[in-house]
């Protein structure tokens, strides 16, 4: 039954994307099989009881509110979900796009969602700096007859839809490729994010898991840099100076690749080992391109940002109601493995 | 005039112990030249910026602001050459705006302080998020990125002898602070109207032409400290340098700078940066997972502070002791 009621929800969604997406080809997979990062997700928990309060609204004629609350909006990828988001709804002047910077504190967006649902916004798309903080806030936004859509972080409760890229597939094919680079063996160091982030967690987890099919790969070592690309330089700095040989280095973001990359090429060791991000943004196509980095896992946040906002209006003007659901749709956005050999088929024009 | 204390004896001391177990632990890493560099390296931003900050906290002020100032040079320099069309003309430009932005700024905030008799910290804690809000707006609340030119990125990257650039320009700010404190009449004035501001005014100091100047240095420094983050990370963005005003601080207090003001050594500051720095790099080392890291830093530093404070209360105890002494003598 809960398998029928989630393909249920999977074939509206995929309707309401080819629909909203005037005749282009929608990319994304969509899907409520349980994938390997949505094992830890906590979607089990018992959906939101009563929501009789959603009002059907047409999203294109009369006046809309979305309220985007960030993670950090100054991070590349939490400006490219919302230029994507602000790209998709360009077109109609009675939609107003609202964002909210989280900085990066789950206190901050707890309040940011108190304001929003106060205010009666249409729909709210949200990153969430910590699920199981959030949850309540989901809870009563959706009790509301708002809808909330999470981007890449989730809440930790059942709620109208979740957009995200993919993270264990994505540790796990950077595990593979990077075998593949190091024939198989060899000694590899970690550059971590924050802990206790799902998407950070998975992306570690699905490289761990994948390395250890590899008996001779060892993973040496395992620090954070929380993200960011000066740390990251001074951590690999200590890697450096701490093993002579080192093959290969796996960056949770592309942030922290960038920086390891300055620091591998300042200590003059550039060659010797494959660095590998995760993100796709930008600055790590072109570190690519110059043979600085090894490769990223690309996902177009422009287009998962327009994905949230298509699924946003699509609930709008629908008489969705998420009490329904027994677990939260999904929607996983495409990955492309980029390296020196494909960069150039990412066009600039989605370069974010 | 209170005497101009040095770090006590516990800090060096603890810092001599946790190297020495780092060096039996890590004998072939981290008493190397390159670990040295990197050390230094990794401070050299905050070490740059409390080599000027140290001027504000000698006269008793604190500047908050210096964190997101930091930024704001940051992202000025990188819009100016981004402007220039990354050309070595637009790094000049770039470096120059950068330090007239922080050299106005402290112009701005010591001419607030002190014309408004107004406390430095509500001055400086508003100023921090006018400069935050105009990266933002700078910015556009994007990453700017500046892969070039080379004479940019050699600014933080670049090595001589083994040591990168920015190791240098953090030694010689040291030294003119240094130069600036010990030799000459003005760092004896900062101390003054650190010490007592009343009776350095009485004795013909002027305490506003002093505060001023110690806010000019702050922000040049401050502006110094941002140029060299751009180009360490070959981009910026509004956060760019925020919470470097806590590093900064706390690498003050541990260098034993008395944030009541009057009493601290540019040494001493350097100090406490190095001390920190060490301490990331040999948990790091020792491959001390990062969810320790933090225990581990504070404990150490706890351990450093506490054991300088008892010194000192060891000093004022033998001082008392003397002078009961002195007393009961008199009245025999």
């Amino acid at each position: 039954m809960k398998k029928m009621m989630a393909m249920g929800m999977a074939i509206i969604l995929a309707a309401g994307l080819t629909a909203c997406s005037g005749g282009e080809t929608v990319r994304e997979e969509t899907t409520t099989a349980a994938s390997a990062a949505s094992e830890n997700k906590e979607t089990t928990a018992p959906p939101p009881a009563g929501n009789s309060n959603k009002v059907k609204k047409n999203p294109y004629t009369e006046d809309i509110k979305i309220a985007y609350i960030a993670h950090d909006l100054s991070t590349p990828n939490n400006q490219a979900w919302l230029e994507g988001i602000e790209r998709e709804c360009a077109s109609w002047d009675n939609i107003v796009v609202q964002s909210f910077n989280g900085e990066s504190s789950a206190e901050t967006q707890v309040k940011i969602m108190s304001d929003v649902i106060n205010q009666k916004y249409d729909a709210i798309i949200l990153q969430c700096s910590d699920g199981t903080a959030l949850a309540p806030s989901v809870d009563d936004a959706e009790k509301a007859g708002i809808p909330v859509i999470t981007l890449n972080l989730d809440a930790y409760t059942i709620h109208s839809a979740l957009v995200m890229a993919v993270d264990y597939d994505a540790g796990r094919m950077v595990a593979n490729e990077m075998a593949k680079e190091i024939n198989e063996k060899g000694d590899v160091v970690i550059i971590q994010g924050v802990a206790g982030l799902t998407r950070t967690d998975n992306l570690e987890k699905g490289f761990r898991d994948t390395i250890a099919n590899y008996p001779d790969i060892k993973i040496v070592d395992a620090q954070s840099a929380s993200f960011e690309k000066e740390t990251a330089i001074t951590v690999m700095n200590s890697f450096l100076q701490n093993y002579e040989k080192i093959d290969g280095v796996f960056c949770i973001n592309d942030a922290m690749a960038e920086g390891a990359a300055l620091a591998v090429q300042s200590a003059g060791r550039k060659g010797e080992m494959v660095i590998w991000g995760a993100d796709g943004e930008s600055d790590a196509l072109a570190m690519i391109e110059s043979g600085d980095m090894t490769g990223t896992i690309y996902t177009n946040s422009w287009d998962e940002g327009s994905t949230a906002a298509k699924i946003a209006l699509l609930m709008i003007g629908s008489e969705y109601d998420s009490a329904v659901l027994t677990e939260t749709p999904q929607v996983i956005m495409e990955p492309i493995v980029v390296t020196i050999d494909t960069v150039s088929s990412i066009p600039p024009e989605d370069r974010w | 005039m209170k005497k101009i204390n040095g770090p006590g004896l516990g800090k060096p001391i603890i810092l001599a112990v946790f190297m020495l177990v780092l060096t039996i632990l890590r004998p072939s890493s981290f008493l190397t030249v390159g670990n040295l560099s990197n050390v230094l390296w990794s401070i050299s931003v905050y070490g740059i910026m409390v080599c000027g900050t140290i001027f504000v906290f000698l006269i008793g002020g604190i500047d908050l602001s210096i964190g997101s100032l930091c930024g704001l040079c940051a992202v000025t320099i990188v819009k100016v050459i981004r402007y220039f069309d990354y050309s070595n003309t637009g790094v000049l430009a770039g470096i120059l705006a950068a330090l007239a932005v922080g050299v106005l700024a402290g112009l701005v905030h010591g001419v607030i302080i002190t014309k408004f008799r107004v406390p430095a910290f509500l001055i400086t804690f508003a100023t921090q998020i006018i400069f935050l809000g105009l990266s933002m707006i700078l910015t556009n609340n994007k990453i700017l990125s500046c892969l070039q030119p080379e004479l940019f990125t050699a600014i933080g990257m670049k090595k001589i002898f083994n040591f990168p650039i920015p190791i240098y320009i953090m030694l010689l700010i040291a030294v003119i602070s240094w130069f600036i404190l010990r030799k000459t009449v003005l760092g004896r004035y900062v101390y003054a109207v650190g010490g007592n501001a009343c009776a350095s005014r009485l004795s013909g100091i002027s305490d506003t032409k002093i505060t001023v100047l110690a806010y000019v240095f702050s922000g040049f420094t401050t502006a110094l400290g941002g140029i060299v983050l751009a180009s360490m990370t070959q981009q910026c963005m509004a956060s760019t340098g925020s919470g470097y005003e806590t590093e900064v601080i706390t690498a003050a207090v541990i260098g034993g700078v008395s944030l009541l003001g009057g009493e601290g050594t540019v040494s001493g500051a350097l100090f406490g940066a190095v001390l920190i720095g060490l301490l990331n790099n040999g948990l790091n080392l020792l491959s001390v997972p990062s969810t320790e890291h933090g225990l581990v830093k504070g404990i150490v530093i706890i351990l450093a502070v506490g054991f300088d404070a008892l010194q000192h209360q060891e000093k004022f105890r033998n001082w008392l002791s003397q002078f009961k002494m002195k007393r009961a003598r008199e009245a025999a």
